[in-house]
């Protein structure tokens, strides 16, 4: 598992990672914008370091990572936990850079990893924790389908304060109500295929 | 890490963990009478694998790990796990192994003592922690440490047909029993 293979959306493609991502990584994550946005993956660290890191992820059996693009374009990653059981992912990081935010990639992106653990993976539920004074992530999840099912408080510090974190949810028969009309991995087989 | 030790009410303790504490649990967490609110009742569970997640909880310090005696016999264990020291947040978790014990009020003891550790000498924010619903003893064992829900997450886990919701706590230390 651990590395993700190709996943498309209409702007963006989730795709497998390589280590020349490595050093955007780095950058990101030295970025402020995103630390106070979102939790650190890693600390930024010399080259050598983001190679170990790659390897450790890549053994990882219920981790799995993908890098973000658009028009060959690295703009973001993606990293999540599938349950020891196997059927239901934690979304942990979702990131675009934040020189390219704005531009509908983190909806888009999103929506296509969805489609893929629900459509491809036929898994039965979804989670991801965001904190509270981020309403742009809050609003991409809710339009996809999440619902909040339990709120921490006072629980990320940042800029000098405790902010709420808040815990959503989505379950497959919510993906299918709202995207199983038009969001497919494959169209569907023809009736010759099986003869 | 493993904690100091604790000397709490009715024998029980918090004692760091030896090693032949740590091999106890290949027994305790493979049996259906503590799965229950537990699981999956599979997984790596050799004793070489067992002295290498012992070497390592020793040497992590996001985490602080206690073995739990009655009467001086180890019979469970608890701590707190991810300890995010910037948060100075982290997620607690408790297993008692010994299920002939269970309704002795040992769980409630050693949260009281694990609680009030983080709030007095770990100078923690918050612990948090997900505890099965329908486990009435182990939330109300919570809840006198000063847990308050802060959500359920429904149909979390299957057994016997039927679905299992778990309840989603945190507590402060403001949210601390005065026991002194």
């Amino acid at each position: 598992m651990a590395l993700g293979g190709t996943v498309r959306g209409k702007k963006t493609t989730l795709r497998l990672p390589v280590e020349a991502d490595l050093e955007s990584y780095n950058r990101w994550m030295a970025d402020m914008r995103l630390r106070q946005a979102h939790r650190v993956w890693h600390e930024p660290a010399m080259p050598a370091t983001w190679k170990e890191r790659f390897k450790e992820i890549a053994k990882e059996k219920e981790s799995i990572l993908w890098s973000i693009d658009t028009d060959g374009k690295l703009v973001g990653f993606a990293l999540g936990h599938l349950w020891t059981i196997g059927n239901a992912f934690d979304v942990i990081h979702f990131l675009i850079d934040p020189d390219e935010w704005r531009k509908g990639y983190g909806f888009d992106a999103a929506l296509a990893l969805h489609r893929y653990l629900f459509d491809y993976l036929d898994l039965r539920l979804a989670t991801v924790d965001l904190r509270a004074d981020k309403p742009a992530g809050i609003r991409i999840a809710e339009k996809l389908g999440y619902a909040e099912y339990a709120r921490g408080h006072d629980v990320h510090y940042r800029d000098g304060a405790y902010v709420d974190e808040v815990k959503l949810r989505m379950d497959k028969e919510t993906w299918y109500e709202r995207w199983g009309a038009t969001e497919r991995e494959y169209p569907p087989l023809s009736a010759e295929a099986t003869r | 890490m493993f904690g100091p030790r604790l000397h709490g009410e009715n024998g029980v303790s918090l004692v760091p963990s030896t090693l032949e504490q740590s091999k106890l649990r290949l027994r305790w967490m493979f049996q259906p009478e503590t799965d229950r609110f537990w699981g999956p009742r599979f997984g790596e569970m050799t004793e070489e694998k067992q002295e290498e997640r012992f070497k390592k909880t020793a040497e992590d310090e996001t985490q602080i790990e206690w073995t739990i005696t009655y009467q001086d016999e180890p019979v469970g264990f608890t701590g707190i796990f991810d300890i995010d020291w910037v948060r100075r947040d982290g997620e607690s978790g408790i297993f008692i192994g010994r299920h002939d014990l269970f309704g002795r009020g040992i769980a409630s003891e050693a949260i009281r003592l694990r609680t009030d550790f983080a709030w007095r000498e770990l100078r923690l924010h918050r612990v948090h922690n997900w505890v099965a619903h329908a486990n009435r003893g182990s939330r109300r064992a919570n809840e006198k440490a000063g847990y308050t829900q802060m959500g359920l997450f429904r149909r979390s886990f299957f057994r016997s047909g039927e679905w299992y919701d778990e309840w989603l706590g945190e507590a402060y230390p403001h949210t601390f029993p005065d026991q002194r």
